[in-house]
């Protein structure tokens, strides 16, 4: 179903390594691969203050899009004073339109649970979820069977590789919302309540499933732990770039066709777009691409990062690294981990309307900035796209996100605001265009364009 | 007794004229304002926005909070799902007991929702033991309990929270918010699209996602890459 894309010669394979196997849930070809040395490593030499020491000069962070340090949660986790420790593999996937954390628990479900297994290990846990997509059928299907072999043979379950140490790995497939990709949410959804966020602190770390420390981690943080265990932190540490090192599964849409790919941290976002059949060289662009010939710039007319919250970036931002911090500082953010290309076609206006439209209606409604001011935001647009827009709307529009921002609670609704504060950053001429002159220069917001007879 | 013509309206004026020199009640609002006690809110009401959904997302995060159970809500939300009033106002007095009997952890018997549909409580019954009335796993109850019924009827959402201990208005706020839970019955098509054309779904973005990078929602979903509007 999920293409994986090719990436270039020398750019490192750590979370898709095993992905070609015939049958990823048979253990003898999967340890043959090396699965479980990280583990064995964990419990004969390094030892839980060993992993975490690893961990922490590795540089590993969370791959859910925050990009949290791994080592500081599972350090705060095994220090808070508390009778009993989880660890929950968050593979819920939210964007629809990413397939990542679902393909890597089809590709290699080993990694995931020997990931789990190691930090349950580390912050002394005994138990751990995998939350999967209820709708994921082969996944769920694949991690049960991989959870079956590996406690028969002894890598899981109660006696962890003959140390005496138990650990117990259940799927909790979970489904119906958008925000179960949010720790706290998902957290809830384990506990059986409505999924709404917590305020933090208290982080997880400190007080999460059933108010015990939890270890939250996406599955791609999970599956990196046992390769820097073997292969050891520092030649972890010079892959990607120097603040987020190692790699992550991007989900890239473009012109040439869409699918995964492992990419370093601090790959600039031309590369990855390029891998969709992006502007880059005329022969990465054969494909099912819209038009053949588009090899320049011009045809990019942005491109969205990170999911349906996330920033519009304009072609000449394409530079900028694919790492937490430089996204975060030009209005885009790692999210989702999706990265879209979208063309002349495509109205930045129209965009930003149905993404903030899709986050206003996931908003789960515990605060007030999200709930009302989500949907307000959604409003100003559909005032802007319909050619009714009042001429304070612009001001409106960036007053609004900025207290929205500053009054969130989690991220969703502080990041719901990007889409349309990247698409008046950097497309106001755009914006505009619709709202001075009623035109909108796309020919897509539809009444706009009749007015003003630039239906073409 | 002695009748004295025309003792009854002297009476009667006396009364009028006691009116006429008492302070009057009127008072010029806009100038004046009435004193009211800080914590006054009139009348609780639940406004719709001006696309016509109520402005609230039957989080129940109110009814959770109200300690003597008296917050019921009516209408539907903004996910356009349909809720159920929990009974008659004049029920309240009758919901207070139970809640101080509930939180004594006796069996409360349940007048107020006589009115709605039976059910037939085999199945749910099932369902509770099967996860040991454990209310942890109230999400897979949830869904058990709608692939038995069809869909989530306010008795069986009644019985689970007898049965579990979980508050009432706890469950019904899970239940609202999971998308693949649903309170109306999947045959009435009424209901069934009043509720579609307010509850979004993920195949809508998607599919919105391809018309707007393909130059326009009204390209139509999933139109092929090339194709332009027009």
């Amino acid at each position: 179903m999920t293409t994986i894309l090719r990436t270039p010669k020398g750019w490192p394979s750590i979370l898709l390594a095993r992905a070609g196997a015939k049958d990823p849930t048979d253990l003898d070809a999967a340890v043959k691969g090396g699965a479980f040395g990280g583990l064995r490593k964990a419990v004969h030499d390094l030892g839980p203050t060993g992993v975490i020491a690893t961990l922490a000069a590795s540089g590993l962070r969370g791959r859910g899009g925050a990009g949290f340090p791994t080592a500081d949660k599972w350090r705060a986790a095994a220090t808070t004073d508390a009778p009993r420790r989880y660890v929950v593999a968050n593979g819920y996937g939210a964007d629809p339109a990413v397939l990542t954390d679902r393909t890597l628990l089809e590709t290699d479900p080993y990694a995931v649970i020997e990931g789990l297994a190691i930090a349950a290990l580390a912050i002394d846990a005994d138990e751990g979820f995998i939350a999967v997509r209820a709708e994921a059928g082969p996944a769920i299907r694949r991690l049960e069977a991989a959870i079956g072999a590996a406690e028969e043979a002894g890598f899981i379950g109660p006696d962890v590789l003959g140390s005496g140490l138990s650990v117990t790995v259940t799927v909790r497939p979970v489904q119906g919302a958008y925000m179960l990709g949010e720790e706290t949410v998902l957290l809830k959804a384990l506990e059986g309540k409505r999924g709404q966020p917590e305020q933090r602190p208290p982080y997880p770390a400190e007080r999460g499933l059933f108010g015990m420390p939890t270890v939250v981690q996406n599955v791609q943080t999970l599956a990196a732990v046992p390769w820097i265990l073997i292969n050891g932190a520092e030649a972890f540490a010079a892959i990607g770039s120097k603040a987020s090192p190692g790699t992550i599964l991007v989900a890239v849409r473009g012109p040439g066709g869409a699918g995964i790919a492992e990419v370093p941290l601090g790959t600039p976002l031309r590369e990855i777009v390029a891998l969709a059949g992006g502007p880059k060289r005329a022969r990465d662009a054969g494909g099912a691409g819209a038009k053949p010939g588009r090899g320049s710039d011009g045809a990019l007319k942005a491109v969205l990062v990170g999911g349906p919250s996330g920033g519009l970036l304009p072609p000449d931002l394409l530079d900028t690294p694919y790492e937490f911090e430089a996204l975060r500082k030009v209005g885009a953010h790692v999210g989702s981990g999706s990265v879209v290309a979208a063309d002349q076609r495509a109205c930045i206006v129209d965009l930003a309307r149905l993404l903030t439209r899709f986050c206003a209606d996931e908003a789960c409604g515990k605060t007030i900035p999200c709930r009302i001011g989500t949907r307000r935001i959604s409003e100003i647009g559909d005032r802007i796209a319909i050619g009714v827009p009042r001429p304070t709307d612009l001001q409106l529009l960036a007053d609004l996100s900025a207290d929205v921002v500053a009054s969130a609670l989690c991220d969703h609704e502080r990041l719901a605001t990007l889409p349309y504060a990247s698409g008046m950053r950097y497309f106001r001429s755009e914006l505009d265009d619709h709202i001075l002159r009623s035109s909108c220069p796309a020919g897509v917001c539809r009444p706009i364009a009749v007015a003003a007879g630039a239906a073409h | 007794m002695i009748r004295i013509p025309g003792l009854g309206i002297v009476g009667g004026m006396a009364l009028t004229l006691r009116r006429f020199f008492e302070p009057k009640a009127t008072i010029k609002y806009p100038e004046v304002k009435p004193d009211i006690p800080h914590k006054f809110r009139g009348r609780l009401q639940l406004l719709y926005d001006e696309y016509g959904a109520l402005k609230c997302e039957t989080c129940f995060q109110c009814a959770q909070a109200c300690p003597i159970e008296c917050i019921d809500m009516g209408g539907i939300d903004t996910k356009g799902r349909f809720h159920v009033h929990w009974g008659a106002p004049e029920t309240y007095g009758e919901r207070r007991e139970e809640s101080a009997l509930r939180r004594s952890g006796r069996t409360v018997p349940d007048p107020a929702y006589a009115h709605f549909e039976g059910i037939d409580p085999d199945p749910v019954d099932g369902i509770l033991e099967e996860y040991d009335f454990d209310p942890k796993q109230m999400l897979p109850i949830l869904e058990a309990t709608q692939a038995a019924y069809g869909h989530l009827p306010v008795a069986a959402l009644k019985r689970i929270s007898h049965a579990t201990g979980a508050w009432y208005a706890m469950i019904y706020g899970t239940a609202s918010y999971y998308s693949h839970l649903r309170f109306e019955r999947p045959d009435d098509s009424t209901q069934a699209a009043a509720v579609a054309d307010h509850r979004p779904t993920e195949a809508t973005f998607l599919s919105g996602l391809d018309a707007a990078l393909a130059g326009g929602r009204r390209a139509g979903a999933g139109s092929a890459p090339g194709a332009k509007p027009n």
